[in-house]
């Protein structure tokens, strides 16, 4: 037969143009709906979570603008409440949350030599829940009449601190779209920790052992692990809430024996955790950027990652230095005092390696490199005045005052905002094919930079000077009025910032002026830069070999004895990278099966918003969300995994 | 145990006024520090930004405003600025270290020429990285030690002889009840967002809500403490002074006691620095710390203007 005299490249030719034709059924809008590509999903959650940042950053300026004087009338105090809840829950669970799961879903499959993730149909199942939540917590917003100014947002606090967020206190419907809509986006949270912890333990290519894997998996596994144990807890503390607000539970209620510090107790049990699920992918995108800037391997690799590991462990136990004021007693507040400083001994660690991979390089200042290092900079001053109020007396002074939000936005502003904008800018070419304009990404930087110090720095003293936070107003004499007008036009320079990115991209991609990225733009060491721009759907036309750490940079350069770096013979590198070299890892015949698109995650995914809308309004709606839940995850279930050929 | 005040210097000393004088003088020096750098002209507008910054930073932390929690008035205050510090001179060290490091490495290590190859490829250094792991966690327990005391110190019951004041926290007021001063129709005195306190006497405040959480936070005199809602087991309107050491019981929730004391005559503001509901801004109090005469005197008109308003 002729077909047993063809070669064996062209069966693989031919696997891959099925494999092609399994992603792209169906172009447009409909292909991105039913996707279950993990990158087509990462790009969804990142453009999604940008424009979230955009609204909750609308609400910071809001706020901002309230308070840049003394007794301000822009909002009134029902106004700035709700703005200010909104914007501590966007940014936290809307914004870096997401932006990190872009990261992890964008990456992790590349870096280890995957074709998808383990489970491809949760991964969708994450990112419409996730969107579902997001929408449905924003749309309480208009459960009011917002054209004359009632907003109908939540207004207990991102942190709903018992029993303010019980009806008594909070009548309306703003704390039941918190409660439930937190809940969805737990729900998927969870479903993404637990397919990213079986995708990076089960799906690594060859060769690829745990510590050949770049840092940044490394956090993305230990931040997995933080969310499948942290997410549950709240889950509970949010089902009481619920149950509080809605069928008259009495959890927190004291007037029934209910325990109001019950639920600090859960939601800080949580919230630690959560601090850590929030910053650990930014260090893994910090640890990924300053090597390949350095041109030189991360310093003390195992000693970041275990580090890392160690920061997952510990920060279980620090969650009561958020209540050293409400009287644990001195026991509890010194246990927790020791442990919350030396939580900064991990954290310190990774500083360190981070100048020690600097020391000594050939550091190129691009873009990606000026956020990372901005990010090390304002993480670092972060770390130590968290440093000053882990000391319980000290913190005594300055628990819930602007102290507090300028020590907190340093760590997740400065730290994780400056590292995510870092690693849209390195890796945006491997997705796109195009390089952001290096010019306006410099401005960018040093506006955010800027605009950042301007805004959260004047808020250490403003706190020192007896300012508490969430008050809509401030009186006259207090000597807050300096500090809040830097602060405030702190906030406009980083607005400013932000528009620049959004100048870059349109630049970039809209008016396609950005330059070509080729495959390796940056001459970088980790998988997924062996990969052509941008990616094929199934990722690695062979699953690679893996043979080291740092796998692609070896493949390009060698190295002495010394550590002198001797560029491998012209020609192999391009070779090897492409996979085409036929050097006996071939695996002809394999076919490639990528999974099926699927609508059914979309449709379970729909379901929880409707049960929840149906929960708050009208019973009678929320068979109609079980139904399409139920309907979602038994076609799931039923449904081929991949198309029968 | 010996108090912070006995130590032998002045707080506000050390990090009010000797510090101002520092930046006063480091102004003064701006122009011989010119001399020195004028080579490096590019550099200098950034120099004058940061002293000026800094300048600003320490005017704004000497400034006598009504909430600065180290211009402090008691001991409870005092300790607690003393903790800060012992926190944040390291961490300034520590910070201008990192940082400058970072800068330097940047600028030293940058790039020069496209072309070049690249560096020596360095992946550790074992007594480095066990270096980097001891120093700072035998620095951080350095500082945990008298961490660990100051809150022993401070979390004690509150003297046998002390002052009980009951505060109860509502939307969006401080109602304050005297215990020991009964008038002749045997109730407490009350006030409401305004305190007296007598000077030099330890104050129990026994913090109780009757609705949602606040925290109750007079910074001259001393950090907060969270008020939770309590039911008290006693009917209202008054339950009898209990004795030191033991908490009115609360029938669900709980009750906070602090104590603070003021070390000198004066008025003191403070505010709810839990976030309450709509008015949690306009939640304030000012704690007035007379000399025990006055104070005597205010008691006694108060007691007389009750009786004699007859309500």
């Amino acid at each position: 037969m002729a077909t047993v005299t063809v070669p064996k490249r062209s069966a693989l030719a031919e696997a891959l143009a099925g494999a092609r034709h399994a992603a792209d059924t169906g172009h447009g809008v409909l292909s991105w709906i039913a996707t279950v590509d993990h990158k087509r999903i990462g790009m969804l959650y990142g453009i999604s979570a940008f424009l979230l940042f955009l609204v909750g950053g609308l609400e910071a300026l809001l706020i901002r603008t309230q308070l840049i004087v003394p007794e301000s009338g822009v909002l009134t105090s029902d106004q700035y409440n709700r703005l200010f809840t909104m914007h501590g829950v966007t940014m936290v669970f809307m914004v870096v949350m997401p932006l990190s799961a872009a990261f992890f879903n964008l990456l992790v499959p590349l870096m280890i030599g995957a074709r998808d993730v383990a489970f491809p149909r949760l991964n969708a199942f994450s990112y419409w829940s996730f969107l579902g939540g997001a929408i449905f917590l924003n749309a309480s917003f208009f459960t009011r009449d917002i054209f004359s100014g009632e907003l109908g947002a939540p207004d207990a606090g991102w942190f709903g601190y018992a029993p303010l967020s019980l009806p008594d206190f909070t009548p309306g419907h703003g704390m039941d779209f918190y409660a439930l809509g937190l809940q969805i986006m737990g729900l998927s949270s969870l479903a993404g920790g637990l397919n990213f912890a079986v995708t990076i333990l089960n799906m690594r290519a060859p060769g690829m052992t745990l510590f050949r894997m770049p840092v940044f998996v490394w956090m993305t596994l230990v931040t997995s692990f933080l969310i499948i144990f942290a997410m549950p807890v709240i889950a509970v503390a949010l089902f009481e809430l619920t149950f509080d607000r809605l069928f008259n539970a009495n959890f927190f209620n004291t007037e029934a024996g209910g325990n109001p510090i019950l639920w600090q107790h859960m939601f800080w049990l949580f919230g630690h955790p959560e601090v850590y699920i929030l910053i650990l992918p930014a260090f893994g995108i910090i640890s990924e950027i300053l090597p390949t800037f350095s041109r030189k391997p991360l310093f003390g690799y195992p000693f970041v990652v275990f580090s890392g590991i160690a920061i997952g462990f510990m920060s279980w136990g620090v969650w009561v230095h958020h209540m050293y004021t409400t009287g644990l007693g001195t026991i509890a507040n010194s246990a927790f005092g020791i442990s919350t400083i030396l939580i900064g001994v991990p954290t310190g660690i990774k500083i360190f390696n981070w100048m020690g991979t600097m020391f000594g390089g050939v550091i190129r200042l691009r873009v990606p490199m000026m956020f990372a290092i901005g990010a090390v900079a304002t993480f670092t001053i972060g770390g130590l005045s968290g440093i000053t109020h882990s000391m319980v007396p000290s913190d005594y002074q300055q628990q819930d005052s602007y102290y507090v939000v300028a020590h907190f936005h340093y760590v997740l502003f400065g730290g994780a905002i400056f590292a995510l904008f870092g690693g849209i800018f390195y890796w945006a070419p491997k997705f796109t094919a195009r390089m952001f304009n290096e010019t306006l990404g410099h401005v960018q930087f040093w506006l955010m930079m800027i605009g950042f110090n301007l805004t959260f720095f004047p808020m250490h003293i403003s706190g020192l000077l007896g300012m508490p936070r969430r008050i809509y107003t401030y009186s006259d004499g207090m000597g807050w009025d300096l500090w809040n007008l830097m602060s405030s036009i702190g906030a406009f320079t980083i607005a400013a910032s932000i528009l620049v990115f959004i100048a870059n991209y349109v630049y970039t991609f809209v008016m396609k002026r950005g330059r070509e990225a080729g495959d390796d733009p940056w001459d970088a060491r980790t998988l997924e830069w062996s990969l052509p721009s941008p990616v094929p759907h199934y990722n690695f036309a062979e699953i690679p070999q893996v043979h080291s750490l740092d796998d692609f940079w070896h493949r390009k350069y060698r190295e002495d004895a010394e550590g002198n770096v001797l560029p491998v013979v012209a020609g192999g590198a391009v070779e090897v990278a492409h996979g085409g070299d036929g050097g006996g890892h071939e695996e002809a015949g394999h076919g490639i099966h990528l999974p099926s698109p699927s609508y059914f995650p979309l449709i379970a995914a729909l379901g929880l918003p409707v049960m929840a809308t149906g929960l708050i309004y009208d019973y009678a709606i929320v068979p109609v969300g079980a139904a399409l839940l139920v309907v979602g995850l038994y076609g799931w279930a039923l449904e081929p995994a991949t198309e029968e050929d | 145990m010996p108090r912070g005040r006995n130590v032998g210097y002045s707080l506000t000393a050390w990090w009010g006024v000797d510090l101002h004088a520092a930046a006063i003088s480091s102004l003064a020096n701006v122009t011989q520090t010119l001399r020195v750098l004028r080579r490096n002209r590019a550099r200098l507008p950034l120099l004058l930004v940061l002293l000026a910054l800094l300048a600003l930073v320490l005017s704004g932390c000497t400034t006598d405003t009504p909430q600065n929690t180290f211009d402090t008035k008691g001991e409870v205050a005092d300790a607690q600025a003393k903790s800060f510090l012992i926190a944040m001179w390291p961490a300034i060290v520590i910070m201008i270290g990192v940082l400058g490091g970072i800068v330097l490495i940047a600028l030293r290590w940058r790039e020069r020429d496209p072309n070049q190859p690249p560096p020596k490829q360095v992946h550790g250094n074992t007594r480095l990285e066990i270096a980097w792991t001891i120093a700072p966690a035998v620095l951080l327990l350095a500082i945990g030690v008298p961490m660990v005391a100051q809150i022993a110190d401070l979390g004690r019951e509150p003297a046998d002889d002390a002052y009980i004041i009951n505060v109860v926290g509502q939307r969006y007021s401080w109602l304050f009840e005297y215990p020991e001063e009964i008038d002749s129709e045997g109730k407490p005195i009350q006030t409401v967002n305004e305190a007296h306190i007598p000077v030099g006497r330890e104050v129990s405040f026994q913090l109780r809500s009757v609705d949602v959480i606040h925290s109750f936070w007079v910074p001259k005199l001393g950090g907060k403490r969270d008020v939770f809602p309590c039911n008290l087991v006693t009917p209202e309107p008054e339950a009898p002074p209990t004795p030191h050491g033991e908490r009115p019981p609360c029938d669900g929730g709980q009750m906070n006691i602090l104590w603070l004391k003021a070390d000198e005559p004066g008025s003191f503001s403070g505010q709810c620095a839990e976030y309450c509901g709509l008015e949690h801004a306009r939640m304030t109090m000012t704690i007035h710390a007379d000399a025990q005469a006055d104070f005597d005197a205010w008691v006694k008109e108060k007691l007389a203007g009750s009786s004699g308003g007859g309500n």
